[in-house]
């Protein structure tokens, strides 16, 4: 498979800040790839760099086989962007603002335009300064999704959206990837993400800390056991790669590497497995162990034995 | 003034305070420069007419040109200097603040309507009037500083305390009444260029309708709150009543605001939009279409103001010779046939000072890219197969063709007005082509202000005017107060040949494009190696 964006050790200072600090990103052609982080992270102003709006203060960037800031026109010919914060003209009306960037990007299907506003019910005669923030973004989403172009690169773009339009959206990313298009999908709702796509990178600070398929993010991190037995269970402190252990009564709760799930299992098995939960960690819960305060070691005993 | 007790007011004092604090450095910065401006007229009028010859002659020239006249106001008091203080500095004085005004009330009423903040404000525990009030209150009391400081720096540089008190309070009074004009147009439409335009458009008007009614002595100056200011005569003879007028006139138009307020919704204007087409139109498919639709309306409301003002100067050109001879002292200076030198001399200044008001049209117009930029409205164009150069370029050749465009409308405009009189119509080919001989100092004006957004993009928008600024002042100054010569070397405008007033020389123009050139290269250059910066 080949790349369509490859980025690797980006580094981006403004000033002092160091909004990007060795950042690695790697999309491959035809899938949706989520980009997930913490506000401040440094999505958007990856996002400005893949587009050539910023310039790298260093490390390598390819974005469809080419340089996003040597050969941004090019490259722009075959990408549609939806940006973060969707500014548009006050004086201009929504169908002139998707008429005009589908354009400049070199042209639009009359036909696909019409569907995507009646399936967004947007009504495109309203001045930009009239429309509401939701309806802001679809008019951005909707020039993005009707031209025709192999890449689209969409940051938070379903930020405002309601519940239904946000379900039309997601029929409208799986289209774009039935018909061989690869998306860039930075978001802050996880749901979304995991509906959504085939690999996701996390980052964190400007840095990449995890990349990969959901299912493998989950192998590498622990899953969560709780279980009913007849009699107490033995044989489980010590147990390498047992983490977190709760004992109450006859329940017990812990986290187990995937690696020693087996072993864990066996010794529920022997003390009489009367009920058993077993759950991957929800993509909420591999970014939450990432950034928030959750302990990955223990869990203080409080919060659950009581 | 205002009673804050009313529930509407709510919260007006607490307002007032936060806006203070915003423009805590920014005011002082007006104050200062309507203090400095008077101090150095006083001082320079006290040297350069010491003896009674120099004030005679003074007095015989300046009383009977219709351009100072224009420019300047009623030719009163010129037996003194102090009066001829007053005569010089009195239509700048009210320029600066009636600009101060505006820009103040605008931003704490349009613009904070227009970026979301006052419906935050708003939520809080504040009265529906109370943002208005806080807004025309701060402007209030910073042209009431101005006038202060106008008054200080006319004392202290030892002009008669009485005089210098009047000419202050007239000025912080045009501030006030402005105040209120730009609070009624902040209801009026829902974008804060449309009320700069619309209060810039009222300002240009009242100092037409003065210079006008200064000319014909028609009375036609009272209906111009520059001309009450100008009623009072500072320092000969110091009349105090025509300032009811402000401060009647100011209150009245508060409260019309308030009216007005009252009958629209938090966000739009008065006038409610009507809905766009549904399509773009064929034109709208490249950068500069999307410029041109940008640009259009600010471009051709100035064309209309140009044209104009145009047609006035150049009808006015005939009085010159009228004025001299109602003047037994000015026919000592200029005997009878050299009149025609005179009419040139005030043509000369007119194109030379509409040149002026295009540069500042100009600067508008290329920092209407930066503002784009700022506003995150550069991200989709230059996201969507536009190069920096092509985007930037779109926006500059608005400015330059638009500049350019103005220039000729002002020569046609006083041309034709002027062949309408003299009944010669090579007037209007002789005009338009001076008018043009000011747009390679204009292209200048817009170089450095695409260089300035090349390279400092987050202060290019203040350093811009700032530019423009100096530019009129140097322009404007330099001559009647003796600044050294590589002063006016400065100002592209003061560079260029003041035809029909001087003889054409090619080499000034010839140069100036070229530095033209090389600011616009520049400018390019550096916009395109550089990060986009948001506002
Ligand atoms: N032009 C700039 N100048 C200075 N600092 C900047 C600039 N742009 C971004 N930053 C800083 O870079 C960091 C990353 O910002 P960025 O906008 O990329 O975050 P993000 O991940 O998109 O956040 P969010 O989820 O809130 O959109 C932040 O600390 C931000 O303050
Ligand atoms: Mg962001």
């Amino acid at each position: 498979m080949t790349a369509v964006i490859s980025v690797s050790d980006l580094v981006k200072t403004f000033g002092r800040t160091r909004a990007l600090d060795g950042l690695d990103l790697q999309v491959r052609a035809g899938e949706v790839h989520g980009f997930l982080g913490p506000n401040g992270s440094g999505k958007s102003t990856t996002i400005r760099v893949l587009l050539g709006l910023l310039r790298p203060t260093s490390g390598r960037v390819r974005l469809l086989g080419g340089d996003p800031w040597r050969d941004a026109v090019a490259l722009h010919r075959r990408l549609a962007y939806v940006p973060g914060d969707v500014t548009l003209w006050p004086t201009l009306s929504g169908g002139e603002v998707i008429d005009l960037l589908s354009r400049l990007r070199g042209g639009i299907d009359r036909r696909r335009r019409e569907q995507l506003l009646e399936r967004f019910e947007l009504d495109p005669r309203k001045k930009a300064r009239t429309y509401s923030k939701g309806n802001r973004q679809k008019v951005a989403l909707v020039a993005a999704l009707a031209s025709d172009v192999e890449l689209l690169v969409l940051d938070e773009p379903t930020s405002g959206l309601d519940p239904l339009m946000e379900a039309i959206f997601q029929s409208c990313i799986r289209e774009a990837r039935a018909e061989g298009r690869t998306v860039l999908l930075s978001s802050h709702l996880l749901a979304e993400a995991e509906a959504l796509c085939d690999r996701v990178s996390i980052i964190r600070l400007g840095r990449t800390v995890q990349s990969g398929t959901l299912a493998e993010l989950r192998s590498l991190t622990r899953t969560s056991v709780t279980a009913e037995t007849e009699r107490a269970v033995t044989g489980l402190t010590g147990l390498p790669g047992v983490h977190g252990l709760q004992v109450a009564d006859r329940r017990v709760r812990f986290d187990v590497d995937r690696d020693q799930l087996d072993g864990a299992v066996r010794r529920l098995v022997e003390a009489g497995l009367r009920s058993l939960v077993s759950a991957p960690p929800t993509l909420e819960e591999l970014f939450l162990r990432q950034y928030g305060d959750v302990p990955t070691e223990a869990v203080p005993a409080g919060r659950w034995s009581s | 003034m205002v009673v804050v007790s009313t529930p509407t007011l709510t919260g007006t004092l607490a307002l007032l305070g936060f806006a203070v604090r915003r423009d805590r450095l920014r005011l002082p910065v007006w104050l200062l420069a309507g203090g400095a401006l008077v101090a150095v007229q006083s001082t320079s009028n006290q040297t350069i007419y010491r003896t009674p010859e120099a004030l005679a002659a003074y007095q015989a020239s300046a009383g009977s040109n219709a351009a100072s006249i224009a420019f300047s106001g009623p030719p009163v008091g010129l037996d003194t200097v102090a009066g001829t203080v007053a005569f010089e500095i009195s239509t700048p004085l009210v320029v600066l603040t009636v600009l101060m005004a505006m820009f103040t009330t605008a931003r704490h009423t349009r613009a904070d309507e227009e970026s979301g903040r006052t419906e935050l404000v708003r939520s809080a525990q504040v009265g529906r009037h109370a943002p208005v009030t806080a807004a025309t209150l701060l402007s209030v009391l910073a042209c009431t500083g101005m006038g202060a400081s106008v008054a200080a720096g006319a004392a202290l540089t030892g002009l008669p305390e009485q005089g210098s008190v009047l000419l202050g309070t007239a000025t912080a009074g045009v501030g006030w009444v402005f105040t209120g004009v730009t609070a009624v147009c902040a209801q009026l439409t829902a974008g804060t260029r449309g009320v700069h335009g619309l209060v810039g458009g009222a300002l240009g008007l009242s100092l037409v309708v003065r210079a006008i009614g200064d000319i014909t002595h028609d009375g036609l100056s009272w209906a111009s709150p520059v001309g009450w200011a100008q009623a009072t005569h500072p320092w000969s003879a110091d009349r105090w009543w025509p300032l009811l007028l402000p401060v009647v006139g100011t209150p009245v138009l508060m409260l019309a605001a308030r009216h007005l307020l009252d009958r629209r919704d938090l966000g739009s204007g008065l006038l409610q939009p009507r809905p766009g087409a549904a399509t773009a139109p064929r034109s709208l498919s490249s950068p500069l279409g999307l410029a041109w639709r940008l640009h259009r309306g600010a471009l051709l409301a100035w064309a209309a103001g140009i044209v104009l003002l145009g047609l006035v100067y150049g009808g006015l050109a005939e009085s010159v010779e009228t004025l001299i001879g109602d003047n037994p002292d000015a026919q000592v200076f200029f005997p009878a046939g050299s009149t025609a030198g005179l009419v040139n001399a005030y043509l000369g200044v007119t194109l030379q000072v509409t040149a002026l008001m295009v540069a500042g049209y100009t600067v508008s117009a290329t920092i209407g890219a930066r503002t784009e930029e700022a506003a995150g409205r550069a991200e989709p164009v230059l996201a969507a197969g536009v190069g920096r150069l092509r985007w930037l370029g779109s926006h500059l050749t608005v400015a330059l063709v638009g500049a350019t465009a103005l220039l000729a409308l002002d020569g046609l405009a006083t041309g034709v007005s002027r062949a309408v009189v003299t009944g010669d119509a090579t007037d209007l080919l002789r005009l338009t082509g001076a008018a043009l001989g000011y747009a390679p100092a204009v292209w200048v004006v817009a170089g450095l202000a695409g260089a300035l957004l090349g390279a400092v993009p987050a202060a290019a928008v203040p350093a811009a005017w700032i530019v423009v600024g100096g530019v009129a002042g140097i322009t404007l100054f330099a001559e009647s107060f003796d600044w050294p010569g590589w002063v006016t070397v400065l100002s592209p405008v003061a560079r260029t040949p003041a035809v029909p007033a001087e003889k054409w020389a090619a080499l000034p123009l010839l140069t100036l494009s070229a530095l033209a050139v090389a600011l616009l290269a520049a400018g390019l250059g550096s916009f395109r190696r550089r990060d986009l910066v948001p506002g």
